[in-house]
C-alpha cells in the first residue's frame, strides 16, 4: 500500500463551472473537482465508504462506481478519483444498470463477512453501510446461512462460535480511549489515513491481506494520540467506538445543538448532542476554514464537566441561599460600595463582556474593568487548537477590555468590591490570586465549584458555554455563534449578561440587547446580526492583519 | 350510506307507563331475591378470591427472558424503547462479563402507569428477551415509584408457572431443559 494519495479537490463558491453531461442532461459543476463532490453540488449523493473530504484519496472500497466515457467508451471508475472534464458523459445508478449492479456487487462483498450486530453497534443510525445497503444494497441475501460467517482476521482473536461460524475480535483494546472491533471493520482504511496525515502519527495499519486483512496498531505500539477520538467519527462502521460514549445512549436518541468550543481560541466547531436534559456526546462540525473535521480529545471530552459539581444555586459566607437572592446581594453589595474592580474574562461570550463593561460604565468612576487571563498559552498543533485557552481573547481587545489583570493584583488594596466572572484565578495562579483576598466582598459568577468560588464570600451559579446563546470572536477574526442546549442542571440558572445586568440594573431583557451593546463598541460588528454569522461563523473585516 | 329504522308504535300498556314500571322492578327484585337467598345460583366470577382463566398470549405484565446461567438475554439494543409508543422504559446498557456477548442492560425499568400494554415492545425484541406472557393483570400499590419495575422484578419468574412447550422458557435455571442447555452454552 502506498504511503502517499492526494487531497481531493473540494468545490470553491468561485470556482469556474464546466459543463458535464450526467444521466443525459448537460449539467455544469465546478472545475476540477472529483465527481463524487461535482455530483454532491447538483444534488445526486453518490454511496461511499473510504471517501473522505478531508483526508486524501485512496480510492479503495470501490463503493463510488460510476460509468464516464473513455477511449473504448462506457467504462466504470471511482466517481472519488475520477476528475471532472469539460464535456465527459457519466452515468449514474439512475441510469445505468451496470453501475446499480457494480454497487450492489460491492455492497455483497462487504457484507459477506460483515456481522449482523447492528441492534447492538454503536454505530447504528449514523453508519455509512446501513445507509449504503438502504441506497444500494441486494435486499435479497445470497448467502448460505447454514455456513454463516467466515470471518478471518487477526489469528490472535480468531475463534469458532456455538453455530459453527468461524468469527473475530469484537472488542480489542487499542489504547486508552479506543476499542476496535475486527469483525465489523470493512478495511476503508480512514482512519489509517488519518493517523498519517492529519495527526501526523502512523499508529495503526491493516495488517495481512485479503480476505485475512484486518486493522490493527503497529506491534508493540497503542492508539495514543491527542486526536485519536477522530478515527471514530470518521470510521463509517461501527468498528472504532470510544470508551467515553460506548454503550451509554443510542444515537437516533440524541438531538443535537450546534455551539463551538469556548476554551481554545480557535473555536473548534462541534455540536453538542443532548438527550433527557443531559449532554452525552461532543461530535465536530466540519467547517472548512477553522477545524475541517477534527476536533481533540480535550474538547470532545469537555462534555462531562457539563453536569460534574456545577453550582445550581448562591452561597453566602459559605451558606447555601436561592439564586435570586443571591443575585440581589450581589446587587446591593456592588451598587454600595466605594470601588468595585470587575473582571472580565476571555472564555466569556462577546454579550457577557458587553454586560461587565456596561455595568462598570453604568457605576462611573467607583469600577473599574480588569481583564487578562493567568492560564498558560501553547502553540498551535495545526489541526484544530491555537493552544491559546482564551477563546474570546480577541473579542475583548476588539472590546477595548485590556489585558490587565497583574495591575488588579498590584492595586488591590484599593477596592473593597471584587467581581469576577467566567475565571478560576485560585487555581490558575493561586500566588497571585492570594493579594485579590485582601478585598473584603469576592463576588463570584461561575458555573462550578471551583477554587475561586471556594475563596468567594458571595457566589451566584450561572449557565456554562454549552447552555448560553451568544458569540465569540476567534483568533483567525472570525465571530461563531453559541448556542444553547437545553441541558441546564437547574432551570434557575442565568447566563452570565443577566446576571450582570440584574446587579447593574441595566434592563437587558434578552441577549439581542447585549450583542447591541457589544456591536456599538467594535466598528467591524456592524451590520452583523446573529442570522448573518450562521453556522459557519463570518470573518470579519481588517480585525486580523 | 344512511339507513332509515322505523320505530315500532308502543302498545297501550307500554304508553299506560305504570305496568312497565312495575315489570322492569320485578326483574330487579327478582335478582336481589335470589341473590339474596340462593347466592350460588348466579353466574358472578369470585374475583379476586378465585383466580380468572387468562389465556397465554393476554398482554399481561412483561417479564425478561433468562440465559441459561440466569443472566438476562436482554443485549441492551433500545429497539423495545425506541418502538414504545408510550416512552416508559428507562435502559442503561453495560458491557457484559461474558466475552461472547457485547452488552447487557444495568438498569432496565418499565413504569407500568405510562405503560399502554401495546406490546410493541415484544415485537420489537431481536433477540425474544422481553415477553408479555406472566399472565400478571392486576396491579395495586400506593406509590408511584413501586409502579416502576426494574431488572429484578421482570426476571423474578419459575420456569414451572409456564409450559413445557416454551423452550425458552424452561432453559432458563430451574427449567427443564436447563442442564442441556448449559452444557450447549458451555457451562458445566
Amino acid at each position: 500500500m502506498s504511503n502517499f494519495y492526494h487531497m481531493p479537490v473540494l468545490p470553491k463558491p468561485d470556482a469556474k463551472k464546466v459543463t458535464i453531461n450526467v444521466d443525459g442532461a448537460d449539467v455544469e459543476v465546478p472545475e476540477g473537482t472529483n465527481l463524487v463532490e461535482a455530483l454532491k453540488t447538483i444534488g445526486i449523493d453518490t454511496p461511499h465508504f473510504c471517501y473522505h473530504q478531508d483526508l486524501p484519496v485512496s480510492g479503495n472500497c470501490r463503493q463510488c462506481m460510476v460509468e464516464t466515457d473513455g477511449p473504448r467508451g462506457m467504462g466504470l471508475a471511482i466517481a472519488c478519483y475520477t476528475p471532472v472534464r469539460a464535456g465527459m458523459k457519466v452515468a449514474t445508478d439512475r441510469s445505468s444498470d451496470k453501475v446499480k449492479q457494480a454497487r450492489q456487487a460491492v455492497m455483497e462483498f462487504q457484507l459477506a463477512n460483515h456481522p449482523l450486530d447492528c441492534p447492538i453497534c454503536d454505530k447504528a443510525g449514523e453508519c455509512s453501510l446501513q445507509d449504503n445497503y438502504m441506497a444500494a444494497g441486494r435486499h435479497e441475501s445470497r448467502m448460505r446461512e447454514d455456513i454463516g460467517k467466515l470471518y478471518k482476521g487477526s489469528p490472535e482473536f480468531r475463534h469458532e462460535d456455538a453455530k459453527g461460524q468461524e468469527r473475530g475480535g469484537k472488542h480489542v483494546d487499542l489504547g486508552p480511549t479506543v476499542i476496535l472491533d475486527q469483525e465489523r471493520c470493512i478495511l476503508c482504511d480512514r482512519c489509517v489515513r488519518f493517523m498519517r496525515s492529519v495527526a501526523g502519527e502512523e499508529q495503526l495499519y491493516i495488517n495481512q491481506r485479503g480476505d485475512h486483512a484486518f486493522l490493527s496498531t503497529f506491534p508493540g505500539m497503542e492508539l495514543k494520540h491527542d486526536y485519536d477520538l477522530n478515527v471514530t467519527d470518521i470510521c463509517p462502521v461501527g468498528a472504532l467506538t470510544g470508551k467515553h460514549f460506548r454503550f451509554r445512549q443510542r444515537v437516533w436518541n440524541l438531538s443535537k445543538t450546534e455551539t463551538i468550543d469556548p476554551f481554545d481560541s480557535l473555536g473548534a466547531n462541534i455540536t453538542v448532542e443532548h438527550n433527557d436534559g443531559q449532554a452525552w456526546r461532543i461530535m465536530p462540525r466540519r467547517n472548512p476554514e477553522v477545524n475541517k473535521s477534527w476536533i481533540s480529545n480535550r474538547t470532545r471530552l469537555e462534555y462531562q464537566k457539563l453536569s460534574k459539581d456545577r453550582l445550581t444555586a448562591g452561597s453566602f459566607q459559605k451558606a447555601e441561599v436561592p439564586l435570586a437572592q443571591a443575585v440581589a446581594r450581589a446587587g446591593e453589595l456592588v451598587r454600595g460600595a466605594r470601588k468595585v474592580a470587575v473582571v472580565a474574562s476571555g472564555t466569556l461570550t462577546l454579550e457577557d463582556n458587553a454586560a461587565l463593561q456596561a455595568l462598570v460604565a453604568g457605576l462611573d468612576k467607583k469600577a473599574e474593568l480588569f481583564s487578562g487571563s493567568w492560564a498558560k498559552v501553547g502553540s498551535p498543533d495545526g489541526i484544530a487548537q491555537s493552544g491559546d485557552p482564551v477563546g474570546n481573547r480577541l473579542g475583548l481587545k476588539l472590546l477595548g477590555i485590556s489585558e490587565n489583570l497583574d495591575e488588579l493584583v498590584a492595586r488591590a488594596k484599593e477596592f473593597d468590591v471584587l467581581l469576577v466572572a467566567g475565571h478560576d484565578l485560585w487555581a490558575l495562579d493561586a500566588q497571585k490570586a492570594k493579594a485579590l483576598e485582601a478585598i473584603p466582598e469576592r463576588i463570584v459568577l461561575s458555573p462550578w465549584h471551583d477554587a475561586t468560588t471556594a475563596k468567594a464570600t458571595l457566589s451566584v451559579g450561572v449557565r456554562a458555554w454549552a447552555e448560553v446563546r451568544g458569540t465569540m470572536v476567534n483568533c483567525q477574526g472570525r465571530i461563531q455563534m453559541l448556542n444553547a442546549a437545553p441541558i441546564l442542571p437547574s432551570p434557575d440558572l442565568e447566563p452570565v449578561w443577566q446576571v450582570v445586568s440584574s446587579i447593574g440594573k441595566l434592563g437587558w431583557t434578552s441577549e439581542l440587547d447585549a450583542y447591541k451593546a457589544a456591536q456599538a463598541g467594535i466598528p467591524a460588528l456592524a451590520g452583523i446580526n446573529y442570522r448573518g454569522i450562521g453556522s459557519q461563523g463570518r470573518l470579519l473585516e481588517g480585525v486580523v492583519a | 350510506m344512511a339507513r332509515i329504522v322505523p320505530r315500532t308504535e308502543m302498545t297501550l300498556v307500554e304508553k299506560a307507563y305504570i305496568p312497565e314500571i312495575a315489570r322492569g322492578l320485578k326483574v330487579t327484585m327478582g335478582h336481589f331475591l335470589k341473590g339474596f337467598f340462593k347466592p350460588e345460583s348466579i353466574p358472578v366470577k369470585h374475583y379476586p378470591e378465585v383466580e380468572p382463566f387468562v389465556p397465554r398470549d393476554y398482554r399481561s405484565r412483561h417479564r425478561l427472558m433468562k440465559r441459561p446461567d440466569g443472566e438476562p438475554r436482554c443485549v441492551a439494543c433500545f429497539m423495545c424503547a425506541t418502538a414504545c409508543p408510550a416512552n416508559c422504559m428507562t435502559i442503561e446498557a453495560t458491557s457484559s462479563d461474558d466475552d461472547r456477548i457485547e452488552k447487557k442492560p444495568s438498569k432496565f425499568e418499565i413504569d407500568q402507569l405510562v405503560c399502554v400494554f401495546c406490546g410493541l415492545c415484544v415485537e420489537a425484541c431481536p433477540v425474544d428477551a422481553i415477553r408479555m406472557d406472566t399472565k400478571k393483570m392486576a396491579f395495586a400499590a400506593d406509590k408511584r415509584e413501586t409502579f416502576k419495575v426494574g431488572l429484578e422484578d421482570l426476571m423474578d419468574w419459575d420456569p414451572k408457572d409456564y409450559p413445557e412447550s416454551d423452550i425458552q422458557s424452561q432453559k432458563a435455571p430451574g427449567g427443564t431443559l436447563n442442564a442441556q442447555a448449559r452444557k450447549e452454552w458451555g457451562l458445566q
